[in-house]
C-alpha cells in the first residue's frame, strides 16, 4: 500500500509537470499579449523566455479593444455564433420531437436520410455551396456564415435521441388536458429538454466561433470576418503590420469566450463533445 | 402515486390511440410542419450542395469565367477524375517505394497482435488487415513506367502527406490521451484541475492555435529556440525544413487535441464496473496487470471510437497547413483539404476541385463505416 501511494505521488508529479508544459503556450501568448510592442520587435525573450510579462502593459489590449477592425470581427462571431447556435437549437428541437414522437406518415424513412448527411463533411461541399450562395448574392452577409450549419443532421439526431428518452406519459396527459401539439412542445417537451439543448447550444456555439474554412470561402471584404477568420489574415502577414504585441492581443480576445465558455460549463462542454462523437 | 400514473397512461394512451385512428391527418400535417425548418436546411444547404459537386465536377469549370458568363463551362465527363487518380502508361511493381509498403507489414503485424491480445475484435482487425493490404500491398505498388507519367503529378504524393499526418497524429494522440485518462481517472481536486490543463487548448480555434505555434517554432522568437539555445543548441528552422515541416504540424495537433481523447476515454473509464477492479485486488494483481487484463480488454470500444474518429477530423486537416507551413516547403505539409481550396479559390479550377472533394468524400464514407462499426460493436 505504502508503495502504491509513493508510485501514485510520482505519477501525479509527472502528471503536474506535463500539464504545467501544456499550457505554456497559452500562458506565452498571453503573456506577450501584456508586453510593449516595440520590446518586442526586439525580443520575445526578455524574462524568463518571455513567459513572464515584464515591462507590463495594457496598451495592445486597449488597442485592439478601440481601433483596427478587430472589434468589429469580434462582433461579427457574436452575432454569428449567436445567430447560428439560437436557429440549430429551433430547427434540431422541432424536427427532434416530430422525429420522436409524432407518427407521421414516412418518419421512418426520412429520418435515416436525414442522418446519412452526417457522412457528408462541410470539406466535401464548399465548392458547390460557394457558387450556390455567389449566385444568391449571399456572400459577406451574415447569414451565409449561418446558413450551413443550419442543415448538419448532429443536432436533430441528439434532440431526437433525447425526445425518446422521455415517458409517454407525461405528453400523453398533456394531450388528454386538450394540449394542442406546440403547446405540449413548448410548454412540456422544451422545459424537459433543456439539459440536451445546452449541450448542443455550447457545442454550436463553439463550431460557430471556431469555424475557419468556410468563412474563409464566404467572407472577402475584411469588414465581414469572424475574429476566427481575422485573426488568420493578421498571421499571414505577421510582425510588419500590427507588431506582435497586438496580433497576440486579438489572439487573446479571439480566445477569451470560448476559454470562459469551457471554464464556466466545463461539464456541458465535455459532454457535448463526447455526444456530438456518437459516444 | 403509481398507481394514479398507470391509471392516467393507460387512459391516456387509449384517448390518443383513438384520436390517431381518428384524425391521421393531424399527425401528418404536425410531424411535416415540425420537421419542415429543417427539411428546408437540409435540402438546400446539404442535399443540393452534394448533387450540385458531383455536377461540377464533370464539368471544366473556371471560376472567374463562368462567374461572368455562366454557359463558359464544358462538360467533360470523367476527365477530372482520370487525370487525378491515372496517368499514361501507369504500371504496377512489387518493389516501388518498399520502405513505406514495409510499413504497412509493419500495420499488419501489429493489427494482428491488437487482435489476438483482445484489445481489438475480429471484425475490426479483419477490416483494417484488407484495407492495409489495398492500400500498402496494391495501390502503393503503382507508378508510371518509363513512358509514363501521372495526369496530375501532385495529387498521390498529397493524399500520402495527408495519410502521413493522420498516421503520425492519430497514434500520439490516442497513446497520450489514454495514459493521462489513466493517470486522472480520480475524484480528487488535483485531478480536476490537472484534466482542465489538458483540456484547454481544445477548445482554442485553429487560427489561435497556429498563431501560437508559427511563433513557437520560430528559430529566433519562438519558445523552442529560446530552449535549444539555453541548452547550447543551435535552434532550428521548423518549418522551411522538409524534414521538420511536417513534424511542426503534428506536435501543434498533438497539443491542439489532446484533450478529445482523454475525455473520451475517461467516460469510458467510467462505464468499467467497479466489481472487476475489486476482484483484480483480491486476486492480488498489481496495477500493471490490472490495467492489462481488465482496464484495457474493456476499453477496446471506446479505443476503437477514438481512433476512428480522429481519422476523420485530422483526414481533413486545413488551418495548420494553411497557416503554419502553408503546405510547404515544396509540397511537403501540402495536404488535401489545402489542395482542394487551393485549386478552387487560387486556380478557379472548380471542375477539378469539386472531383477532388467527392474523392475526400468517398474517404470519409469509408471512415464514416468504421465509424457505425466501432459505436455497435459490444465492449
Amino acid at each position: 500500500m505504502v508503495g502504491n501511494r509513493a508510485a501514485r505521488r510520482i505519477v501525479v508529479i509527472v502528471l503536474m509537470l506535463a500539464a504545467a508544459l501544456w499550457v505554456v503556450p497559452i500562458v506565452w501568448m498571453v503573456s506577450m499579449a501584456l508586453q510593449p510592442n516595440d520590446l518586442l520587435a526586439r525580443t520575445t525573450s526578455n524574462v524568463a523566455w518571455g513567459l513572464i510579462p515584464w515591462p507590463f502593459t495594457l496598451d495592445n489590449l486597449g488597442f485592439v479593444l478601440s481601433s483596427g477592425l478587430t472589434p468589429r470581427w469580434f462582433l461579427n462571431s457574436a452575432i454569428v455564433a449567436l445567430g447560428m447556435t439560437s436557429l440549430v437549437l429551433v430547427l434540431s428541437s422541432m424536427a427532434g420531437y416530430a422525429f420522436a414522437r409524432i407518427p407521421f406518415p414516412g418518419r421512418r424513412l426520412l429520418y435515416p436520410l436525414v442522418l446519412a448527411g452526417l457522412v457528408i463533411p462541410e470539406q466535401a461541399i464548399f465548392i458547390p455551396l460557394y457558387t450556390m450562395f455567389a449566385e444568391w448574392g449571399w456572400h459577406n452577409g451574415y447569414f451565409a456564415l449561418i446558413a450551413p450549419r443550419l442543415a448538419v443532421p448532429i443536432g436533430v439526431f441528439l434532440m431526437t435521441q433525447f425526445f425518446r428518452g422521455i415517458p409517454d406519459y407525461i405528453e400523453e396527459a398533456a394531450t388528454l388536458d386538450g394540449a394542442g401539439r406546440w403547446t405540449v412542445f413548448t410548454r412540456i417537451m422544451l422545459p424537459l429538454s433543456i439539459p440536451a439543448l445546452s449541450t448542443l447550444a455550447i457545442l454550436t456555439f463553439l463550431y460557430a466561433w471556431n469555424d475557419y474554412l468556410w468563412p474563409l470561402v464566404s467572407a472577402s471584404r475584411p469588414e465581414m470576418f469572424t475574429i476566427t477568420l481575422g485573426l488568420a489574415s493578421l498571421q499571414t502577414n505577421f510582425a510588419q503590420s500590427e507588431g506582435l504585441g497586438r496580433v497576440m492581443a486579438s489572439g487573446v480576445l479571439a480566445s477569451l469566450p470560448v476559454v470562459l465558455l469551457f471554464l464556466l460549463f466545463q461539464r456541458q462542454v465535455v459532454r457535448g463533445i463526447a455526444m456530438g462523437s456518437g459516444k | 402515486m403509481a398507481t394514479k400514473g398507470r391509471v392516467l397512461t393507460e387512459t391516456a394512451a387509449a384517448t390518443s390511440r383513438v384520436a390517431r385512428r381518428r384524425f391521421p391527418w393531424r399527425d401528418a400535417a404536425a410531424g411535416y410542419l415540425f420537421v419542415g425548418p429543417f427539411l428546408l436546411a437540409y435540402v438546400a444547404f446539404l442535399v443540393t450542395p452534394f448533387v450540385r459537386g458531383i455536377w461540377i465536377s464533370l464539368h471544366d469549370w473556371n471560376l472567374l469565367a463562368v462567374s461572368i458568363n455562366p454557359d463558359a463551362k464544358r462538360f467533360v465527363g470523367l476527365d477530372n477524375y482520370t487525370r487525378m487518380l491515372w496517368g499514361d502508361g501507369i504500371v504496377w511493381s512489387l518493389d516501388h517505394q518498399l520502405v513505406p509498403r514495409l510499413a504497412g507489414v509493419v500495420i499488419v503485424a501489429l493489427l494482428a497482435w491488437w487482435w489476438r491480445s483482445g484489445a481489438i475484435n475480429r471484425s475490426t482487425a479483419l477490416a483494417g488487415i484488407g484495407a492495409t493490404l489495398l492500400l500498402f500491398g496494391l495501390l502503393l505498388g503503382l507508378h508510371p513506367g518509363e513512358e509514363g507519367r501521372w495526369g496530375d503529378r501532385r495529387f498521390w504524393p498529397i493524399v500520402g502527406n495527408t495519410l502521413t499526418f493522420v498516421a503520425l497524429t492519430v497514434p500520439s494522440v490516442t497513446l497520450l490521451g489514454l495514459a493521462l485518462a489513466l493517470g486522472l481517472n480520480r475524484d480528487d481536486r488535483a485531478s480536476a484541475a490537472l484534466r482542465t490543463a489538458f483540456f484547454l487548448s481544445q477548445v482554442l480555434s485553429v487560427t489561435v492555435v497556429t498563431l501560437i505555434w508559427q511563433l513557437t517554432f520560430s528559430p529566433r522568437q519562438g519558445l523552442i529556440g529560446h530552449a535549444f539555445r539555453t541548452l547550447g543548441l543551435e535552434p532550428v528552422s521548423w518549418v522551411t525544413s522538409i524534414d521538420l515541416a511536417m513534424p511542426a504540424i503534428v506536435i501543434a495537433t498533438v497539443w491542439w487535441s489532446l484533450g478529445f481523447a482523454m475525455i473520451l476515454f475517461l467516460a469510458g473509464l467510467q462505464e468499467i464496473p467497479a466489481e472487476l477492479y475489486e476482484a483484480a485486488r483480491l486476486d492480488g494483481a498489481g496495477a500493471w496487470a490490472t490495467i492489462r487484463s481488465i482496464t484495457l480488454p474493456a476499453l477496446s470500444r471506446t479505443m476503437s471510437l477514438v481512433i476512428v474518429l480522429q481519422l476523420i477530423l485530422h483526414f481533413q486537416v486545413f488551418g495548420q497547413s494553411h497557416l503554419i507551413t502553408r503546405g510547404g516547403p515544396n509540397d511537403a505539409t501540402q495536404v488535401l483539404v489545402r489542395y482542394i481550396y487551393q485549386t478552387g479559390f487560387r486556380n478557379s479550377e472548380l471542375g477539378y476541385a469539386s472531383a477532388l472533394a467527392i474523392v475526400l468524400f468517398v474517404f470519409m464514407l469509408v471512415f464514416a463505416m468504421l465509424q457505425i462499426r466501432a459505436s455497435r460493436e459490444e465492449g
